[in-house]
């Protein structure tokens, strides 16, 4: 009684049913070449392959690196402080100042001194010596250090502009970049607006290190930056606004946690 | 009954021929389906894969068509000027290292959507010679809208032939 009374009504349904399936069938057929296509069809020859980086930031490296210890950064950090400075100041503007560094872009350059992707003959020796879990306790130790000036310190930073004028071309690179060009705001990466992975902090840096590195990356000699970010970047900077960047950053006016 | 699926297939017919305008907003899923998790993995685009940074730009591939592979990344794309005959079909390949980003080529009918993990493909010919600029159509971040590249479009006879290996982008390096 109750099969009858069930399949009566299903069978106009069911034939409208198979024939939208044969609709979707055909209309899947396309995409579905489609799909072939693009996996079948390889470069003929491919030139040799060029890796700027060994760090990729998958889950595993993001754990890693932001498990580091800061306790034992503290220990392995007495051999940076010969040219870092003991509070992550360095007292000659060449050098980076390491506090209240992105544990990322820390982590990362450590790695690429190891591995030889970045080059600089003092920090490729250092490098050697830490291991990868020692990168991340130093990375964790100074991005713990804080920024704020210190009376009893001899740091170089913040330096003064050599030529104020340049202070509009930089706020104005810093807060907008140049849409015309393609050249993004430094600050939509290197905060304090937003962050990408591996993007160091600005705005404690000395004046003379950032100009080297924005010249390094523009003329290829630095070229550890995962998929030509900064390259395309520095490459189509004029050399003012190199200096401008550098000189506003170096100054301590730039956008960040800096507080003077 | 009849009328009432009639009315049915009417109504779906309606709402297909709505969805068909409006592709750009439905294709992110067909994207993703059409990848099915094959695509590269964003975050190791530089170590492995088609997406290394030599093998970036313009390139000869074996069918004989001109394929230019790019990533669309925060705030720049990589290569940020490529260089392309008119008049001749050449094959997009685009990925994406982070967010969803879009390609519109300003001054042409194009545009290309770049999915994280997946490989956007498309064939465009282009027509007019010129410069075109390339801005970044679908909000991705804070640099958003100062992400822009450049496509060049030359004359068939100004653009030498490509010897296999090589990868070709206009601007520097």
């Amino acid at each position: 009684m109750g099969q009858v009374n069930r399949k009566a009504p299903m069978r106009t349904p069911v034939r409208w049913l198979v024939t939208l399936a044969a609709m979707f069938a055909l209309l899947a057929i396309p995409l579905l070449r489609l799909r072939g296509d693009s996996s079948a069809q390889q470069p003929s020859e491919e030139p040799p392959v060029r890796i700027p980086s060994n760090v990729a930031w998958t889950r595993e490296t993001l754990a890693l690196v932001s498990s580091g210890d800061p306790f034992r950064g503290l220990l392995l950090a007495r051999r940076c402080n010969h040219c870092h400075g003991e509070e992550g100041f360095s007292a000659v503007p060449v050098f980076p100042n390491l506090a209240g560094a992105d544990r990322l872009s820390f982590w990362k350059q450590m790695e690429d001194f190891r591995s030889g992707k970045r080059i600089s003959p003092v920090m490729q020796v250092q490098a050697a010596g830490l291991s990868t879990r020692d990168s991340a306790d130093l990375a964790a130790y100074y991005s713990m250090l804080p920024t704020a000036r210190d009376p009893q310190d001899s740091r170089s930073f913040p330096q003064t502009m050599q030529d104020p004028s340049l202070a509009t071309i930089a706020i104005r690179l810093i807060l907008f970049g140049d849409g015309q060009r393609g050249i993004p705001p430094c600050q939509s990466c290197h905060g304090p607006v937003s962050y990408v992975n591996g993007a160091p902090l600005l705005a404690i840096q000395n004046e003379s290190y950032l100009q080297d590195q924005l010249e390094h990356f523009a003329n290829g000699y630095r070229s550890n930056d995962i998929n030509v970010r900064m390259r395309s970047i520095a490459r189509q900077l004029t050399a003012q606004e190199k200096t401008a960047v550098s000189e506003y950053y170096g100054a301590g006016l730039g956008p960040g946690v800096y507080s003077r | 009954m009849k009328k009432k699926i009639g009315f049915a297939t009417v109504m779906l017919l309606v709402a297909l021929s709505i969805l068909s305008t409006r592709f750009y907003e439905v294709s992110l899923p067909v994207w993703h389906l059409l990848g099915g998790g094959n695509g590269p993995d964003p975050a190791t685009l530089h170590l492995r894969g088609e997406f290394v940074e030599s093998n970036l730009g313009a390139a000869q591939d074996r069918e004989g068509f001109l394929t230019v592979r790019m990533i669309a990344q925060q705030y720049v794309f990589v290569p940020q000027c490529i260089i392309v005959p008119a008049g001749v079909p050449i094959r997009f390949r685009i990925t994406s290292a982070d967010a969803v980003h879009m390609l519109s080529f300003l001054g042409t009918d194009y545009g290309l959507k770049a999915v994280p993990g997946t490989v956007t493909e498309a064939r465009f010919t282009f027509s007019k010679t010129g410069e075109f600029k390339i801005p970044c159509h679908e909000f991705c971040g804070a640099g958003h809208y100062a992400m822009r590249g450049q496509l060049d479009v030359v004359p068939q006879d100004q653009f030498s032939s490509l010897r296999p290996g090589e990868r070709r982008t206009c601007g520097p390096g």
